[in-house]
Formats: C-alpha cells, structure tokens, sequence
C-alpha cells in the first residue's frame, strides 16, 4: 500500500532505529514490558513497529498511536542496551511525525496549544481548579487529597497533592540578592516548573534561601513558562514545543547559569537542541542553553563546591532515617548519580542508606501516568518491596513528579514514610 | 484458517485482555533474535494458567490451528516464528516463581519467569541455576527447557537437562501431564520429562518446571590469555582439562575492547583470547587459577592477566557478553552456527575454518564456549545479495559436514528450529529421526505443535 506519510524526524534518527539487533535483552528492563508482559510494550517491540512505519508496511492507526505512548521514556533499556539503541528518542520522533501528519486530539490541541503554553491563563486555570480541589476533593493526610470516584479517569483513588495557595512566582521577588553581603559568586536563573510552581513552592523557597545565602544571586524570571516536556516529548507537538523553548530561551538570556529543581525539566529544556532545533540560529541558542542547565544537586556540588559542612538539615529531620530514588531523567537522562548521594552522605545528622536499585523507574513519567494510571501504579509496586526493605522514614528524591508518584505510592499501601525534595532537607 | 468463531473462543478462555489481533501486534510476534526468517501469526493468545493453555489447545487441535509456542523470544534459530501463522501462544504471562526451597535445593517455576529474574530470586538464598545462555536477559524458563539451553558454564555445571526434576506440560489435545517430580532421585517409568527437554515447543507446551539448583559459589577467579596461534590456544583448553582441572568457564573472546584490559606494552594484534573462570571455595579458586596459568605459560602464551578485583572480572566478562552484539551491530544479517566438537577434535576444526571460508569467498568469524567444542562461526551478509548468502550457505554446510566427519554435532545449544532444518538428517541415525516423527505422531497427531520446525517441511 503506497502511504504518503512524512517522517521529517524519524528520518533523522533512522540510523539509531538500526541498531537494535532484536536480542530482548530489553525485557530485563523495561518498566512497562515487566508490566504488561506483551512484545509491543517492550523497547524491541517498539523499534519494529517503528520500522514498519518508515517501510510503509503499518500506520499511525489507533493502535501504533497507543503503542507509541505506552512508554515512561526512563531509558532504562538503553542504558542496557548491547548496541545502546535509544529507543525513548526513536519514539519521541515517531510521536512528532504522527502529530506532523494527523495532528493533536482536540482535548490535547486544547491542553498543549492553548493552556500549558500560556502561563498566566495556565496559572488562572490551576487556581480554579484548586478552588474545585478544595470544595470537592476528600483530604486524606497532610497536604493530600484523594480524587472522588467520578474523576476515576485519572486513576480510581489516586493520592494527588493539594494545589499550593500561592505559587512560587508571587511568593518571591524576580531578583534575589545574597543575603549578608557576600561578594556574588553567581548570578543563576531558577527555573520554577510547573510542578513547584503550582504544587510545590516551599521547594522553590528552600532553593532560592539557601543559594542566597551562599553567595548567589538568584533571579526568577517572569517571562519563563513550562519546559515543554509533556507537549514536545509526551505529545509529540514539536510546533509548540518550539515556541516555548523560545520563550524560556529569551527568559533567561545573559545569566551564568538555569538551576532547576526537576529532573525532567531539566532535561527536557537540554533536549530542546537535539528535538526542536530546526534552524541554525536555534541549534546554536539551545546549546547554549543546554550548556548552562544544571540541576540543583548538580550546581551545588560541581559549580558551588560547597564544603560537607555547608550542608546541614532542619533540625526536625534530625536522627531520621534517610533513603534516595534516583529519578530516570536525573540519573540516565542528565547523567547526575553522585551529586545528590554525595550532598545525603554530607548531612552529618541523618542515616542514609541507599536502597536497592535505586534508579528503577517510578512509573510515573509525566503524562504517562495520567493516561495509564493503573499500569503507572503497577510499575511502582515494584519500588515497595526495596523502600520496605531500607527502613527508611524518608524517600528523598530530585523530581515533583517522582514525588507525586511516590507518595501516592506509600499511602496506598499505608507505609509510614514521608516523601521530600532533596532541598526540603535543608535547615 | 482462523474464523471469527475462533476468536470468540479464544477471547472466553483467556479473556478479551490477553489476546492480540491488531496488525501491530500481530507484527511484533513476527521475529524472534534470527536474522534471516519472519512470519505473521494470525493471532496472539497469552493465557494466565495451565488451563487457560489447555482450552486453547483443545480449540486448536479440533480445527486443526497452527500454535507455536513464545518464550521470550530470544531464540537465534526461527524456533519462535509462526512459520504456518495460526496461534502464537506467549507463555509471557505465566511468570511465577512458584517456590525456591533451599533445603531441598530445587525451585518450581512457570514458564515465562525471565532467567535472570530467576536467578535474582535464588541469589536471596544464596543460590542459582547453573545453565547460562547468553541470552539470559530476557530469555524465559520455558524457552530454556524447550531449547536445553546451555552457555558458557555448562563444561563444569552440564547443560539445562540435567537439572530438570519435573515438568508439567499440555499436550496437544488439551489434557495435563505432569512428569518426574520434586526429587534429585526418580526412577519412575521412563524419562518422560527429557521428551519435553530440548522439543523446541513441537510435543507440547511446558506450563510449570522443578528444577535443580545449586548454593552459589562462594569465591571465583577469572584469568585472560593471549596465545599468537588459534590452535594453541585450542589445544590450551585441551591441556587444562587433561590436568583434571575443570573451570567454570573457558571462551574464545575477539573484538577491539579487549586491548584496554591486557597487560601495558601488549598489542592484542591477531592474538586469540581466552577467558577462564574457576569457582568454588577461596583456597581451591587460588590453587587452580595458578595451575591454569602454569600451564598457558608452558604453552608459550603471549600474555596472561588474572583479574585481580571482582570489579576487573566483571569487566573482563562484560566484555565478552559484548561480542554478541559487536557482530550482530556490525552485521545485522547474519549466518550463524552452533556446531560443538569433541574437545579433543576442536583444534583440527579450527584449522580448516580458514581454507573452507576463502573456498567460499565468504568471512568466517567465530566465538564460542571453547571448553567444551560448542563454537558460533558466523557469516556477516549484506542485504538483497543472494549469491553471497548462497556461498555462504555452502560454505556453512561445508562446515558442517566437517564438524559431523569429527564427531561433533550440528547444534549445540541453539536448537533446530528453521535454520538448521537442512543439516538434520544427515546429523541423525535414519531410524531415530523415523522414532522423532513416530513419538510426534503419539503426542501430537494433526501436527499443530509448532509445524514446520526440526524435521517438519516448513512450507505455509
């Protein structure tokens, strides 16, 4: 059958689809696969059906469009891939060219052309629905709230965090001098995202306190937006994922360093250059961009070089017992593993213990986990047994997505722990 | 032919959730790890449960349903691939450690448990099952069983066969069979369970296996040695185990990532590796590491590096995991053998590999588990060149012909499957292929195991 189909990115990337010697070795591996237990879920599987794409022998039918979305992209196979095939980016292009050639849902079109990008409106729209929140969502425990029955569509019984009073960019000035007159070390831009912005912001607060009062000079951007993860990367509408990577591009023109405080953001942001790069003058300013991006763990350890004993936990928290979940986009994507354990190893008044496998995907991987909830849920029960098993009162982690998961994770199965940013341990 | 009726009945046994009928699917159960061979099923059922399987295989048998059995798919040889289309039937979903029981040391699992899965689970207890295939990432119990899988560990520890304790296992006309038991002893009848051991899926599908496993040893050592000439090096592995020493592990190794790890000042070159590993107490492992380097040094090796750290050996064996995949990277279609020598027949093997491939105007590289004679010669080919893959094909028949003149046998551990269908008769007594065909005849007389494998015309 002749298609007429355009696959402008997956062309791009075809040499990578190559590479994939149909070994499975994958199936040790993957998060969704180990779920699912069916070949499409598995990182080979998807390298074929993508095959069949470009040889025009299969279409971006209902069925591939499923097939394509049933991934975390946590990376996992390739990290241990014999010939290192990058599945996640090969389905990244794949989700590009079918938004390319049969466009967006209009419920998506909504969402990813008219909401996310536009941070006001964005904004105005998560505060109504904070207001919703608040009259009709039952409270479970602390900050948590418990979806009713009739929004089982985002996952029957799912522990969703409550929408913060005020966001992070109303709670702090645009520049932030260091405090106690230090000389600057730095002058930083703090990219806030989504999650921190609307649900977190005492992390935000933490951040900002806390590198002041090491010397730099924080500046939050006003003009700054989402990183585009879950319209150029969940969705595959690389057109918008294009102008907000503009946007946050121009938004923090001229400073040293972006310091975010989310794995995926900051990996998304840095991917600008390998996805959405489409003119030369792009190439150059996402590189450019790419390059100063650091996530918070990473800045202060390997641009701070602060000393152990800079770090030091709230006196709560002291004697507490401490565990780390290496989020996929922080350890695989960004390539930070030691960072952070380095920071928890600092903390002279916690026990961290390391749990086993560490690294193994949460399941939660942005949007995946609203369209998936139940297989979401399922790849975290994985994680149970080994956070069970280090006896920990706290799960630290470097991701508001992680942590939404992770919580939701630990009520369902009433354990005792508390999940936290790594920045919420600070005094 | 599958109807709708079919499908219905299909759907009432294993539910709507396990069954897969979009073109998509349908595509992704179309391969398995070969290079050469695909085929679409028509349908793709993954039961739960022994009688999921069971009605499955009574629907088929009554109409006569092609059902070829899917581990995880990890197979090289086309054993997996729906040759006749009909039912795929993944056992994936069966995937239940059952039991592990340390005292009795045996362990009862399902079929689709991944190895390595397996292998996690024992290691709790400090144990493990011997037989490694290198495809243990994502290979399944069954498949291990249904191949008589083995690896590189199999010239100390034997291959699959020998740790089966018990199978259960559907036949093909819906009925449930169990075979042998739970017991490192059993003298009940005859051996049914070896039937099932090594069937590549064509009497039966295995729901359920005891097995035999063994405490972990508790200290390894690992040695690698460069030899200028390949059949010393061959005739090496000869001298070690005529010294009644019996390591764990002896490979052929090649590839370029090997010269980081050998000693400063030593070009690898045209060097032939070789990578040893002894296991067992610490005071054993040291003894015999060093007889093994007395004897590759009296053998005039080139170099000899005993990985000092558990962290070196797992580099040395890391790599050689790797040259799978170096090969497969560097030639995505391929011809690959399996033949296994008598060890003492291994090095006369090796010489001729050289003349019979430039014979053929064709590339002959091998790896292979040189402790005991099992080698992978294989042929990269360039795509859409059929003269190429033609010579090739003389040339692995010429291979061949020279392993059986030798003793040797035409597969080791891949299995028949569809690759190695054209050497099978040649490789057998006449009256026990007739025996094959009369056993399949018994357990599955309208041949809808798996058609067109081992000995079947694989024709659609």
């Amino acid at each position: 059958m002749k298609t007429t189909i355009r696959f402008n990115e997956l062309d791009r990337v075809k040499d990578d689809l190559e590479k994939c010697i149909r070994c499975g070795f994958c199936a040790s591996f993957c998060p969704v696969y180990r779920v699912e237990r069916d070949e499409s879920s598995l990182s080979r599987g998807k390298s074929r059906i993508i095959k069949g794409l470009l040889a025009g022998e299969l279409t971006f039918s209902d069925e591939m469009v499923t097939i394509l979305s049933k991934c975390t992209t946590c990376m996992t196979c390739t990290e241990n891939c014999p010939t290192n095939t990058p599945i996640p980016s090969l389905i990244v292009a794949a989700r590009a060219d079918k938004v390319a050639n049969k466009g967006l849902s209009f419920v998506n079109r909504l969402i990813y052309r008219q909401i996310v990008p536009h941070r006001k409106l964005f904004g105005n729209i998560v505060r109504i629905a904070s207001w919703i929140q608040t009259i009709l969502f039952p409270k479970s425990t602390g900050g948590i709230r418990h979806l009713p029955f009739f929004l089982s569509g985002l996952g029957k019984g799912r522990h969703v965090p409550q929408i913060a009073g005020k966001f992070v960019r109303q709670l702090t000035s645009e520049v932030n001098e260091p405090s106690h007159e230090k000389q600057i070390k730095f002058t930083v831009g703090y990219f806030t995202g989504c999650m921190t912005d609307f649900v977190f912001p005492e992390i935000g607060l933490h951040i900002i306190r806390f590198l002041t009062e090491n010397g730099v000079k924080v500046i939050v951007p006003r003009g700054q937006g989402c990183c585009g993860a879950p319209v150029f990367l969940g969705a595959g509408d690389f057109d918008t994922g294009r102008k907000m990577a503009d946007a946050n591009v121009a938004a923090f023109k001229g400073l040293d360093y972006i310091i975010t405080d989310c794995a995926t953001c900051a990996s998304a942001m840095k991917d600008y250059v390998k996805y959405l790069a489409d003119t030369e003058d792009r190439k150059q300013e996402y590189a450019l961009f790419a390059e100063k991006i650091k996530d918070i763990t990473e800045f202060l350890v390997d641009v701070l070089k602060l000393p152990s004993s800079a770090y030091q936990v709230s006196s709560e928290l002291k004697g507490k017992r401490v565990t780390w979940h290496e989020p996929c986009h922080l350890g695989r994507h960004l390539g930070v593993k030691e960072q952070p354990r380095k920071i928890l190893r600092s903390f002279t008044d916690i026990d961290y213990i390391e749990m086993s496998r560490a690294d193994r995907c949460c399941g939660m991987g942005g949007a995946f986990s609203i369209y998936y909830y139940d297989l979401s849920k399922k790849i975290a029960e994985e994680k149970i047994a080994d956070i069970k098993s280090t006896d920990a009162d706290i799960i630290v982690t470097d991701c508001p997505g992680c942590q939404i998961q992770l919580t939701d994770t630990i009520l369902r199965h009433d354990m005792p722990q508390k999940v936290m940013h790594i920045m919420e341990l600070f005094k | 032919m599958i109807t709708q009726k079919h499908i219905d009945t299909l759907k009432q046994i294993v539910g709507n959730n396990n069954l897969l009928t979009s073109h998509e699917d349908l595509v992704t159960y179309s391969y398995d790890a070969n290079t050469l061979w695909t085929s679409m099923p028509d349908i793709v059922v993954l039961p739960n449960n022994a009688d999921q399987v069971s009605g499955i295989l009574k629907l088929a048998n009554e109409y006569e349903i092609p059902v070829t059995p899917r581990g995880g798919g990890t197979n090289v040889n086309g054993g997996s691939i729906p040759i006749k289309g009909g039912i795929v039937l993944s056992t994936s979903r069966m995937n239940r450690i059952v039991e592990i029981n340390k005292t009795n040391l045996n362990a009862i699992v399902e079929p689709g448990v991944i190895l390595q899965d397996f292998n996690n689970a024992l290691a709790k207890d400090g144990l493990f099952f011997p037989p490694d295939p290198q495809s243990y990432l994502g290979c399944s119990m069954g498949g291990v069983v249904a191949e008589n899988a083995g690896g590189p560990s199999c010239l100390k520890y034997g291959v699959t066969k020998q740790y089966i304790l018990g199978l259960e296992v559907v036949l093909a006309d819906g009925s449930i069979v169990k075979l042998g038991g739970v017991t490192p002893k059993n003298r009940t009848g005859y051996e049914l369970a070896m039937l099932f051991t090594g069937s590549e899926g064509t009497l039966g599908i295995i729901s359920k296996i005891c097995l035999r496993v063994l405490p972990l040893p508790t200290s390894t050592k690992s040695i690698l040695v460069a030899f200028s000439d390949v059949t010393v090096a061959s005739d090496t592995v000869s001298d070690i185990i005529a010294n009644s020493i019996i390591p764990c592990r002896i490979e052929f190794c090649s590839g370029p990532g090997w010269q980081k790890v050998l000693s400063p000042g030593f070009t690898l070159g045209d060097h032939t590796l070789l990578l040893i590993q002894v296991d067992g107490l610490p005071g054993t492992v040291e003894i015999e590491a060093q007889q093994i380097i007395d004897i590759c040094i009296a053998n005039k090796a080139a170099d000899i590096v005993l990985a000092k750290t558990a962290d070196e050996e797992d580099a040395f064996w890391g790599l050689r995991r790797q040259a799978f995949a170096a090969f497969a990277h560097k030639s995505p279609i391929r011809l690959a053998g399996d033949v296994c020598l008598p060890r003492d027949r291994m090095t006369e093997f090796i010489k001729k590999i050289k003349e019979i491939s430039q014979k053929h105007n064709v590339n002959v590289g091998f790896t292979g588990h040189a402790g005991d004679g099992n080698l992978h010669p294989g042929i990269p080919l360039e795509k859409n060149n059929d003269d190429q893959l033609k010579r090739a094909r003389e040339c692995m028949d010429e291979l061949i012909d020279l392993t059986l003149s030798l003793g040797g046998v035409i597969s080791g551990e891949n299995g028949i499957g569809l690759e190695k269908q054209n050497h099978l008769k040649k490789a057998m007594d006449p009256v026990a292929f007739e025996l094959m065909k009369k056993i399949k005849d018994i357990l599955d007389p309208n041949h809808i195991m798996n058609p067109g494998k081992i000995w079947e015309k694989n024709d659609r």
